[in-house]
């Protein structure tokens, strides 16, 4: 009878001492082996699909190179746009490598490091449409991928243009194939996209017409917003990826091209 | 039309999407059914006024989105308890509970469909409640009961293509990817559509083999 | 009590948007159920027609919608259609889809009440001279409707769900679009669904007490 007790006397007291010894995320992904990548999986060339329908892509890359920086193996978990952060705060992902803006609306809810890529919007429009130009665009059916900061951005155009409709899909590959179907007249989507999709055939009669007048997208890792030591960890790991050069490799390898500045002129972050 | 790019191994990916449909539903309609039945006896035992708790829960998942059901209880667990569980388990668990509350429904009408009138008879034979229950109501509720169940059961196949709101990699959201990186969309949907009718259909059939069979007594 | 906190302040502030939202969801459920009923009587009058084509359509289109997911019909309806170069927005996407799953139900259901309709009736209707049609809208049909009153309503409540699939083609005016819409702004996603889960449990609840106000009404006899 004694022993039971004892036993369980220590195993009460192991447990308050694993529970007061604070562990923070990183203390738990280093822990448990495996690190958790949101990466969105419909965004070529940032992140798709192969042959074989393995995750591939920029994103896909950068949450490797991540995980081996950290000594654990990655997994990749798809999310559509919409459901990126969903994802990370019911903990199904432990970090976002899934090109998301850092808004401040958006900072309110999770924390991100410091811009890791950059995007240019363009305007891709189905060429009976006539659309040559982001004015052109005006008065026409457009959309772009629900969630994303150029839906967001253009839904605020085309309201205060006060004349054609905004229609918010649930993922890059459905505005694709909506524009190219010519159910839309254009579309604004990061550049890379655009060119990814254009170049790729899928999609017949779109072209990429002109560059939209949105500030410059930067993209960040995210995590939760407390998670400090696991932001300041992400911090370094963007620097390094440039200061090693892996950042302008993995450029050329997906993107190719003028390498995106990823600061900002007049200010550190 | 048939000149396609699919290839053998993006058919048993479409396979392994179908997979995880038929997985989340049998899960899903196992539990909800024994839950369903519990909650049914239950509501018809204690009368509307003492159950009414649990017909209202119930009653919530009847009417309300599953989207919006997935979307909640993911939120809920994840973001507001912290729990960890995975797109499946959340995905199995709300529609587990979506099923009990249509299954509720059924039993509850099937057992009120035996003739009060022949269930007392069974009891003023000696016959026990759980007696009474077992080779009265059961085989006669039964009756009642399975073509509904049946048609529940395939509407929840159907409601599982939602479930790709958690991240679960179902039929059609394996069909999406693959449109994605095909751009052949109506092919594709048709195969998709076309797997669903294939189960679907000739157990709906089937089921209406039986209400006919069995209405006729 | 949760490591977790709660704004309902910034979700209650964007309320207004979403009772526009409902308003556009009960517009929809409220169009695909008028078009919906009409087309399943037509379809029924179809399978009672006796004309073999006419039969096969309708028997296709009522296995067709009862047999795969709602989502399915509904993502065929904007990009399935869209292969032909047919393009529809996604309002009329949305209100296809629903409209065509609620037609082969509904059928369904018609064909279960004319079950209990013994024909002796349209028979004696036939006898008193009246033509195939007519025995049948005089006759039939408000029987047919009555014993098929609450499988209606019902499927009025599923009408009222399924808007929430709308999102998939691109709407964003409906409840659950916009709240979607609001939620990829601020990411307070528990509160805001919450919020959307009370509108459409209020939604279908009305509906629920307006169809039995309505039937005390229109059967009473």
């Amino acid at each position: 009878m004694k022993l039971p007790m004892t036993l369980g006397g220590l195993m009460v007291a192991a447990g308050l001492f694993a529970t007061s010894a604070h562990a923070d995320k990183l203390d738990d992904i280093i822990s448990s082996g495996t690190l958790r990548c949101a990466v969105v999986l419909d965004f070529p060339p940032m992140g798709s699909r192969d042959e074989s329908n393995n995750p591939v892509g920029f994103d896909v890359d950068y949450c490797n190179d991540l995980a081996a920086a950290l000594g654990v193996d990655a997994e990749i978990v798809e999310t559509p746009f919409p459901e990126r952060i969903p994802a990370l705060m019911s903990g199904r992902v432990d970090v976002g490598v899934a090109s998301t803006s850092d808004t401040l609306e958006r900072a309110k809810t999770v924390g991100f490091s410091v811009p890791y890529f950059a995007f240019e919007n363009v305007v891709t429009s189905n060429e009976e449409s006539g659309i040559n130009s982001f004015d052109d665009m005006k008065g026409k059916t457009v959309g772009a991928t629900a969630g994303t900061f150029e839906a967001i951005a253009l839904q605020a155009q085309v309201e205060e243009w006060g004349e054609g409709e905004f229609r918010p899909y649930q993922s890059q590959a459905d505005v694709f194939l909506a524009l190219s179907q010519g159910q839309i007249d254009a579309t604004v989507s990061t550049s890379t996209v655009a060119q990814a999709n254009v170049k790729s055939g899928n999609f017949p009669g779109i072209s990429v017409v002109g560059k939209a007048p949105f500030d410059i997208d930067y993209v960040a890792l995210f995590t939760n917003r407390e998670e400090y030591g696991f932001i300041n960890y992400l911090n370094l790991f963007v620097s390094q990826q440039v200061r090693t050069g892996r950042y302008e490799e993995l450029y050329a390898k997906w993107v190719g091209g003028e390498l995106p500045d990823l600061s900002a002129a007049g200010v550190t972050r | 039309m048939f000149d396609t790019a699919l290839s053998a191994h993006d058919l048993l990916f479409l396979a392994k999407g179908a997979g995880v449909t038929l997985l989340v539903t049998a899960i899903s309609v196992a539990f909800g059914t024994i839950l369903g039945i519990l909650c049914g006896v239950f509501r018809f035992q204690v009368g509307p006024y003492w159950a009414s708790p649990v017909t209202f829960i119930l009653d919530i998942f009847r009417s309300i989105p599953l989207l919006i059901q997935l979307v909640l209880a993911n939120a809920f667990l994840g973001m507001v308890l912290k729990l960890r569980m995975s797109g499946f388990t959340i995905a199995c668990g709300v529609l587990t509970l979506y099923t009990a509350a249509y299954c509720a429904e059924i039993v509850r009408g099937s057992i009120g469909s035996v003739p009060g009138t022949t269930r007392r008879a069974g009891r003023s034979l000696g016959m026990t409640w759980f007696q009474d229950m077992r080779y009265i109501v059961l085989p006669l509720a039964t009756r009642v009961a399975l073509p509904s169940w049946i048609g529940l059961a395939l509407g929840v196949m159907k409601d599982s293509a939602l479930v790709y709101v958690v991240q679960v990699t179902e039929l059609l959201k394996s069909t999406q990817i693959l449109i994605t990186r095909l751009q052949e969309p109506l092919f594709l949907l048709m195969i998709c559509g076309a797997f669903y009718f294939l189960i679907s259909f000739p157990i709906a059939r089937f089921g209406g083999y039986l209400e006919k069979r069995w209405s006729n007594d | 009590m949760f490591n977790y906190t709660f704004q309902w302040n910034q979700a209650l502030a964007r309320l207004p948007q979403m009772l526009d939202g409902a308003l556009v969801t009960m517009q929809i459920a409220i169009l695909s159920m008028a078009i919906g009923v009409l087309l399943a009587i037509l379809l029924t009058g179809c399978r009672l027609s006796g004309i073999r084509v006419l039969q096969g359509f309708a028997v296709t289109w009522v296995e067709i919608a009862r047999n795969t997911p709602a989502l399915f019909q509904i993502y065929m309806a904007h990009f399935g259609v869209a292969s032909f170069g047919i393009h529809f927005s996604p309002f009329t996407s949305l209100l296809i889809g629903i409209t065509f799953n609620n037609a082969g139900y509904l059928a369904e259901n018609f064909r279960g009440a004319l079950k209990a309709i013994s024909d002796t009736q349209s028979r004696a209707g036939r006898s008193l001279g009246m033509t195939p049609v007519q025995a049948f809208r005089y006759i039939v049909l408000p029987q047919m409707l009555r014993i098929a009153y609450l499988p209606m309503t019902n499927q009025m409540v599923w009408a009222i769900l399924m808007t929430s699939l709308g999102v998939t083609v691109g709407m964003n005016s409906d409840l659950y679009g916009v709240t979607q819409d609001l939620n990829a702004l601020t990411f307070r996603t528990f509160e805001l669904f919450a919020i959307a889960a009370v509108i459409f449990y209020v939604i279908t609840k009305v509906i629920g007490l307006g169809a039995r106000l309505l039937a005390t009404r229109l059967f009473r006899y």
